[in-house]
């Protein structure tokens, strides 16, 4: 654990001090490049405003991406399992990532106001795409002995989709997940840029005319390690809800010595 | 309706001589490949009797998998007729047992639960399957391991739990296609023993693809030899060995002579396609 960390974690350190030093030395301005402690000064200082944007954020992300993921598991079952469904819908899904978010989010904000609400369908839009798309392939790439073996057994295609088809895919939801969730912070920032008056996003675009650079960089800061943590926790989730993927996983690796 | 009962009533071994369990008649199966037809299967005719073990030997990828498929039901032939106990097959998979050189195993499954597959799709409740399948672990060499999850289990293991699920769903018919081709000799050796033991308390009738002569001779009351592709019948061969059997008639002077007979209907067929 440690020696695994060990190599990121020098190059992070590394960085920074790089980062300090030239800051120093070269005498940059604080407005157009604030220092790392500068930085770190302002995530001190401004904690409680701070906070208080990214609780709005948070809410964003976690509303929008709690849509999409049962959003997006309903449409894939139904677009794995029903044909019709499938011609009928699975177009639009892939078209519908060819709009560029940034483009729809003002007209959500004339068709909705402002509000909690465009920003979080911002994000519903952004991340249910990943999730679609690795599901029904998941669903679909079913080892075909497999489904004749159920079929010998006289399953019917109900049962088979519930019990081979939908466990076998989970691993690539929880592919499309991890995706979805880094989306899903980008997607609420999008939001809040277009129009807002909350967040860390605003928080952004409201600092920097008044060059308060060291508190936009310190938004970023929070922004990235928003993202890492609930990158993490659904690496965490998929180890605690499937178990027999890293078997699986473990065994092929040693079937390869 | 009328044919089953003119038949029934037509020879004079009436009811002493039963419909055979599985009968084909003049199977074929073609796919059609980029607008041309390529025959698989042309032509194939046999019969197997409630309770008897048959085996079909022939090169790889004869087509013995695709009959296999059609007499499970999993593929339509485009010639012939099935039939089981005389009655025209339903088409439908779900009547006829089958087990494939892969176990299949669900990954997320104990060996418990994996077994029990086949007895929930029949809406047996899991309580009542479990119970069922707790009483037969031992005999499937799985004492111990019904809790564990498959990928603990080695190649062995794994195969006598797919065979465990099949022998639960408790199908008449049970078809293997190779199920001992992904495990190595010594494993092999020991399972086509087991199966061997296992079948004859069993009474089930079982088709068995294989291209291992010494498997289905040692297995089987009558050995079919395929030809290659288009698949069709070319010898059949009544395996006279005294049951049970043992693992140590492979070097018997009848077992040699049979063995023989074989390989060099097989190597015929070699010939004629190099």
């Amino acid at each position: 654990m440690v020696v695994k960390w060990a190599a990121p974690g020098a190059i992070i350190l590394l960085a920074l001090a790089a980062w300090e030093v030239g800051v120093r030395l070269l005498q940059v301005e604080r407005w157009l490049l604030p220092s790392p402690s500068a930085i770190g000064a302002e995530l001190v200082e401004s904690r409680e405003l701070l906070l208080r944007h990214t609780l709005v954020t948070l809410e964003e992300v976690v509303i929008g991406f709690g849509l999409a993921l049962i959003v997006g598991i309903a449409a894939a079952m139904a677009i794995a399992y029903s044909r019709i469904v499938e011609r009928a819908a699975y177009p639009f899904v892939i078209a519908s990532q060819t709009i560029p978010i940034i483009a729809i989010a003002p007209l959500l904000l004339v068709w909705i106001g402002y509000g909690i609400w465009p920003k979080v369908i911002v994000v519903v839009l952004i991340s249910f795409f990943p999730i679609v798309v690795n599901m029904v392939d998941g669903l679909k790439s079913v080892d075909p002995d497999m489904l004749n073996m159920m079929r010998s057994l006289g399953a019917g295609r109900r049962q088979i989709f519930t019990k081979v088809q939908v466990p076998s895919s989970l691993p690539f939801l929880f592919s499309g997940v991890r995706v979805a969730i880094a989306l899903s912070v980008i997607g609420a920032v999008i939001g809040e840029w277009v129009g807002s008056s909350a967040g860390l996003g605003y928080l952004m675009t409201r600092s920097a005319p008044q060059f308060l650079t060291e508190r936009v960089f310190a938004a970023i800061f929070i922004l990235s390690v928003m993202g890492v943590t609930l990158f993490a926790l659904v690496v965490l989730a998929e180890r605690l809800a499937l178990p027999w993927n890293q078997w699986e996983r473990r065994a092929r690796a040693l079937e390869k010595l | 309706m009328i044919t089953e009962m003119t038949s029934a009533s037509g020879p004079a071994t009436g009811e002493t001589a039963p419909r055979p369990r599985i009968e084909l008649e003049g199977v074929g199966k073609a796919f059609r490949v980029d607008g041309e037809t390529l025959p698989v299967l042309e032509d194939v005719s046999l019969s197997v009797s409630a309770g008897e073990f048959v085996s079909l030997i022939g090169p790889s990828g004869c087509g013995k998998s695709t009959l296999l498929n059609i007499i499970a039901g999993l593929e339509e032939p485009t010639h012939g007729e099935i039939r089981f106990d005389g009655r025209l097959s339903s088409g439908r998979p779900g009547a006829v047992g089958y087990m494939h050189q892969k176990d299949l195993l669900l990954p997320w499954r104990t060996v418990l639960d994996n077994a029990i597959l086949g007895l929930e799709i029949q809406g047996v409740g899991r309580a009542e399957a479990r119970r069922r399948a707790l009483d037969m672990a031992e005999q499937f060499g799985l004492k111990g391991f019904e809790h564990s999850y498959p990928h603990l289990l080695s190649g062995g293991m794994r195969q006598r739990a797919a065979f465990l699920r099949t022998a639960l769903a408790n199908q008449e018919i049970i078809l293997l296609d190779e199920p001992f081709g992904a495990l190595d000799a010594l494993t092999r050796a020991n399972m086509q023993e087991w199966l061997l033991e296992r079948w004859e308390s069993w009474g089930k009738t079982v088709v068995l693809v294989t291209h291992d002569v010494d498997e289905a001779l040692l297995l089987s009351d009558r050995v079919y030899v395929l030809t290659p592709r288009p698949a069709r019948l070319k010898t059949v061969l009544n395996v006279h060995l005294p049951r049970p059997r043992s693992y140590e008639m492979i070097t018997d002077d009848a077992f040699v002579r049979m063995k023989a007979e074989l390989l060099s209907s097989l190597r015929t067929e070699g010939e004629g396609t190099g």
